[in-house]
């Protein structure tokens, strides 16, 4: 019995291969899809849930407030872990980290090779031994994390040791960190996985991070967002109790300058890689809303599959009626013509979910690369994939083979062998055509998304920044060694190509932020918010294009000795004009200086944030890099000259450079992803639903081919034709439009409202998607009416 | 007395499409026994089909009784019609209504699924049939490549294979060609003589010649029913 029901469907298959190619075509598309965003999904979700103690683990956060301004921070003071240790209001572990950016590692000499060195950036983590007690790195009891209490130890990722040390154990060597520290190799454990974000390759022993200049992690000085607190309470413990016993605890011993720190909050562990307003080490949040997002395009995508199925099913279902018909003559029953027609629909999808492996496995590593992401997909690694895949099959065989199952099951034994479906019919249509109108619903709302997510892109990118990043190439400076390139300056602008050089903290937009107390105008009492300072020698304002609005750029000096402010901090100084700003004094890191200058507001962060109130000042040892302006024409004598003039200064450390404006493009890593998933899904939901419509046309077609003969004897021409079912189709994409913008439009301004520079949705966008959507629909309507027009109409009389 | 295989009293059957009520049968009452040749003629239109259809349980009266076997089936619900059509009754239709994917001995077999037949004997009657009707050398091929005569005797031992009590045929030589209708009818007849129960709906005369009974029917009715002499196969 099963075996002609497999046959019938196989040949049934066979017969209407363009039928069955746009059926298993539409689903494979959609279960792609669906398997590569539950790939995604699935990694985002999965970061530092390994860690056997993860569920009880968090990290220390503060809420701070300031004149109105609030905000939270996941930095925390070194004194601040003292003061929780000396009164542990029942931790089991505390522990703190610190993340380095970047790092030089050196692998000395030995009798028959030279010196190496080798940058590791972002790879540098200040730990200490509770570390390893704390999260699962590593497997079992690892003894030697015990020495990492001592400084100078260093523990090292097996990838790294095998790196270092090709042919040497590695346990016991002595490396050279950033020049400065020398550290002996205590253990080699395994490399982290790719689903954490402590994404180190070198544990440090975080006694050293205190010897490394020019970090003072402990003490009260300036916050470091990469310097983390964090804690694992007792099994059973209520978070919500130690919380408020960390609070009572720490409160009072915080100093009178820092009052702005208003209360601790413990940040769950799995909260760590979703929440956008704090910092982690791998530098990737993914908000929750971002998963939900992806999660639901793929069940939108696997829908529209299913849709695109049922339209196809039940136009086929004019084919298959004369079967179904003798079937129940025969005596066959209800439900044996549902199972029969859930099990071909179970073929298709099951044909459909091989061919979606197979695209998977071809396009994952394109999405990988799209995404900047290292996702793997093996049923041997990852049985799990089966648990989704199973449930899948069978959900989307009922999704999509219920109804036309259910309808053929349902006709008339008469009826069906005398292809009288009309009557019938017409529920299924009307049916058919609510689906349809779903899916350019669908297909709309995902055009239009597209391109507003591309405008506010392009918003950003073309957005007057208050600086230009153009042609200009930074060098990272060896860590607090600024001092040795300065002195090659005169040097380094010898070479034409090298126009303009500057030193400095950071780049006017970065993630290295420095946040300061000060005091103005005289006043003994620290203002009661911070600046964002940014530490830069005398050249920045130039390099960098800063236009002064009033004053000018503060003399050469190694310390600090004169202030440049911005616009937001005179306004915040109640200041009424710029030129009433010059002269004033103000005090920071104990050192008085006066205004000599008021800068426009710059963009220091993404432009997710509102400008903060900036104060320029040089600080020789503050200084993390060197900016160059040069002549993009003679890029490559440009860079030459710099490595020649920089291994002159720093002989032991790696030449680095980057181009500005590419790093200043990371900042909207996050948004251009969601750009280019929306863009690649939404492409994908266009074809699936023009796969679809192929479907419905088609039965209309075939449904009318006799109407379309005796119009055509009748002198129609194909003209005529085309339109008569256009006009339907017309009618259908104009319904989906009236649905697809108010949706579109509330996702868009739900969306636009995490920016605080923004654009206004684009009314265009609307009318676009319309078109497209038309468009796409009239051009396959017409290709397939065309040719029932064009046909025979002798011929189409006779087809009964 | 022989065996009655269905019996129908003032069968009445309407069809309603959305404002229009058609009475296609009216008043009805009719006995089939056991080993009868019956054919139904009458106009176009006069309800033949249909006729054959109530008794054939693919379609419901609206009135009166119908007993199958002496049961009475006038109300039984879709699942118990099936179960009596699997069990008792084979159908022939002017278009043979084949399954255009499956092959002559597929097709053939089809009913002895349904009916549960064991997979061993399934083989052995299927190929008895088809040596039967005459069409073994062809049981690989698919319908669309016989011809009508060809197709209309697979469609033949699909309706005989399962053993029913009553074989119902709806002009089944109205696709044919004289040759090939007089072929079928033969079939027909021997199959009649070997104990079969057939009810035939036809235009030609020549074909009720081969029946028993003659059913003449208008607009609905029964008009006149006569005894046909027996004819000798030739
Ligand atoms: N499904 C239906 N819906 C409405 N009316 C129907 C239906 N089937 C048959 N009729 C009507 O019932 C009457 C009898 O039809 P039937 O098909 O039984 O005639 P027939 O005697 O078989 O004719 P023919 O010799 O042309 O096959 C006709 O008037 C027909 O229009
Ligand atoms: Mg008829």
């Amino acid at each position: 019995m099963l075996k002609t029901y497999f046959l019938t469907a196989i040949r049934m298959l066979l017969r209407n291969r363009s039928y069955s190619f746009l059926n298993i075509m539409g689903l494979a598309l959609g279960i792609t899809c669906s398997l590569l965003l539950f790939l995604v999904v699935r990694f985002e979700l999965s970061f530092d849930n390994f860690h056997e103690k993860g569920d009880r683990t968090y990290r220390l956060a503060i809420r701070h407030e300031a004149d109105g301004n609030s905000g939270v921070m996941a930095s925390i003071p070194g004194p601040i872990t003292d003061i929780l240790r000396q009164n542990n209001p029942g931790l089991e572990i505390i522990t703190q980290v610190f993340g380095e950016q970047d790092g030089q590692i050196t692998v000395p000499a030995t009798a028959n090779k030279p010196a190496r060195h080798y940058r590791e950036p972002g790879a540098l983590g200040f730990v200490e031994s509770d570390f390893f007690r704390m999260f699962s790195f590593g497997k079992g009891n690892l003894p030697f994390i015990e020495r990492l209490q001592e400084p100078h130890t260093l523990i090292l990722t097996q990838q790294l040791a095998t790196k270092y040390f090709p042919d040497k154990e590695p346990v016991g060597q002595v490396l050279r960190l950033n020049n400065q520290l020398d550290l002996e190799v205590i253990g080699v454990i395994p490399d982290v996985p790719d689903n954490t974000d402590f994404p180190f390759k070198l544990f440090v022993s975080y006694a050293s991070a205190n010897e490394l200049s020019p970090y003072e992690i402990s003490e009260w000085g300036t916050v470091l967002s990469n310097q983390n607190l964090y804690v694992t309470l007792p099994a059973g413990a209520d978070y919500k109790e130690i919380e408020a016993s960390i609070n009572r605890i720490v409160l009072p011993h915080i100093p009178k300058k820092h009052q702005d720190l208003k209360s601790f909050f413990l940040q769950p562990l799995h909260d760590v890689h979703h929440n956008e307003e704090l910092f982690n080490y791998s530098m990737r949040v993914v908000p929750m809303e971002v998963i939900w997002a992806m999660a639901l395009i793929g069940i939108i995508l696997l829908l529209t599959a299913c849709i695109n199925f049922i339209n196809l099913a039940t136009g086929q279902a004019i084919k298959r009626s004369k079967e179904v018909g003798m079937r129940k003559v025969l005596g066959c029953s209800y439900r044996q013509i549902i199972l029969q027609f859930l099990g071909e629909t179970f073929l298709i999808t099951f044909a459909a979910t091989l061919l979606s492996v197979i695209l998977t496995e071809i396009s994952l590593p394109y999405l990988n690369q799209l995404l900047e992401l290292k996702l793997t997909f093996s049923f041997v690694r990852d049985p799990l994939l089966l648990v989704f895949l199973g449930p899948l099959l069978v959900l989307v065989t009922l999704i999509a083979g219920l109804y036309p199952a259910y309808m053929l099951a349902g006709l008339q034994p008469i009826a069906a062998l005398k292809n009288r479906l009309n009557t019938q019919q017409v529920a299924g249509l009307s049916l058919r055509r609510v689906l349809v109108v779903l899916q350019f619903t669908i297909c709309q709302v995902l055009i239009i998304c597209t391109l507003v997510v591309g405008e506010q892109m392009a918003y950003f990118r073309n957005k007057p920044l208050g600086f230009n990043k153009e042609s200009v190439v930074l060098l990272r400076l060896p860590a607090g060694n600024a001092t040795k390139l300065v002195s090659y300056k005169a040097n380094l602008l010898k070479e034409p190509a090298i126009q303009k050089v500057s030193f400095t903290m950071a780049p006017p937009t970065s993630i290295i932020i420095a946040e300061n107390g000060f005091k103005f105008n005289g006043s003994s009492e620290p203002m009661p918010f911070r600046s964002h300072t940014k530490f830069a020698n005398e050249a920045y304002f130039n390099l960098f294009d800063i236009p002064f609005v009033a004053g000018r750029a503060f003399t050469a000096s190694d310390t600090i000795k004169e202030f440049v402010i911005n616009e937001t901090m005179r306004r915040k100084l109640a200041i009424p004009t710029a030129q009433e700003a010059l002269g004033y004094k103000l005090n920071m890191a104990g050192k008085d200086g006066i205004i000599v200058g008021v800068v426009q507001d710059f963009h220091q962060s993404s432009l997710h944030h509102e400008l903060p109130p900036a104060i320029i000042t040089s600080q020789l040892s503050a200084y993390y890099y060197m900016a160059a302006k040069i002549d993009m024409n003679q890029k490559e004598a440009a860079i030459r000259h710099l490595e020649n003039i920089w291994n002159k200064a720093y002989s032991d450390d790696v030449f680095n450079y980057e181009f500005y404006d590419e790093t200043f493009e990371l900042f909207y890593r996050e948004e251009v992803r969601q750009q280019t998933l929306f863009k690649i899904f939404a492409f994908i939901a266009i074809v699936i639903g023009c796969l679809g419509l192929y479907g419905l046309i088609s039965f209309m077609v075939a449904q009318r081919t006799k109407e379309v003969g005796v119009r055509k004897v009748l002198g129609a021409s194909a003209l005529d034709i085309t339109i008569l079912f256009s006009k339907e189709f017309v009618k259908l994409v104009l319904v989906a439009f009236l649905f697809a913008c108010p949706i579109a439009y509330y996702l868009m301004q739900k969306w636009l409202e995490d920016f605080t520079y923004r654009i206004d949705i684009p009314y265009v966008a609307f009318l676009i998607a319309g078109i497209v959507t038309l468009s796409v629909a009239l051009i396959t309507m017409s290709s397939k009416a065309i040719q029932a027009a064009l046909a025979d109409p002798v011929q189409s009389l006779k087809t009964e | 007395m022989k065996n009655i295989v269905i019996q129908t009293t003032q069968l009445e059957k309407k069809y309603l499409t959305d404002t229009i009520e058609t009475t296609a049968l009216t008043g009805v009452d009719l006995q089939i026994a056991q080993s009868d040749f019956v054919a139904i003629m009458g106009p176009s239109g006069c309800g033949k089909s249909t006729l054959l259809n109530m008794l054939g349980l693919l379609d419901a009266p609206t009135a009166g009784n119908l007993y199958f076997l002496g049961e009475n089936v006038t109300k039984a619900p879709e699942r118990k019609r099936a179960n009596l059509r699997r069990q008792n009754l084979g159908f022939i239709f002017q278009s043979f209504n084949l399954i255009d994917e499956l092959t002559v001995q597929e097709n053939i077999e089809l009913p002895l699924f349904y009916q549960g037949v064991p997979k061993s004997e399934i083989k052995a009657r299927v190929q008895e049939v088809m040596q039967r009707v005459g069409i073994a050398h062809r049981h690989a091929y698919f319908p669309q490549q016989l011809s009508g005569g060809q197709q209309q005797r697979v469609a033949i031992a699909r309706a005989v294979v399962g053993k029913p009590r009553l074989i119902l045929a709806d002009e089944p030589t109205g696709n044919l060609d004289s040759q090939h209708g007089r072929e079928v009818m033969l079939l027909l007849s021997e199959l009649n003589a070997a104990g079969a129960t057939i009810v035939m709906v036809t235009h030609s005369p020549a074909d009720a010649e081969y029946a028993h009974r003659v059913i003449n029917l208008f607009d609905g009715q029964v008009v006149t029913e006569r005894m046909a002499p027996a004819v000798a196969a030739i």
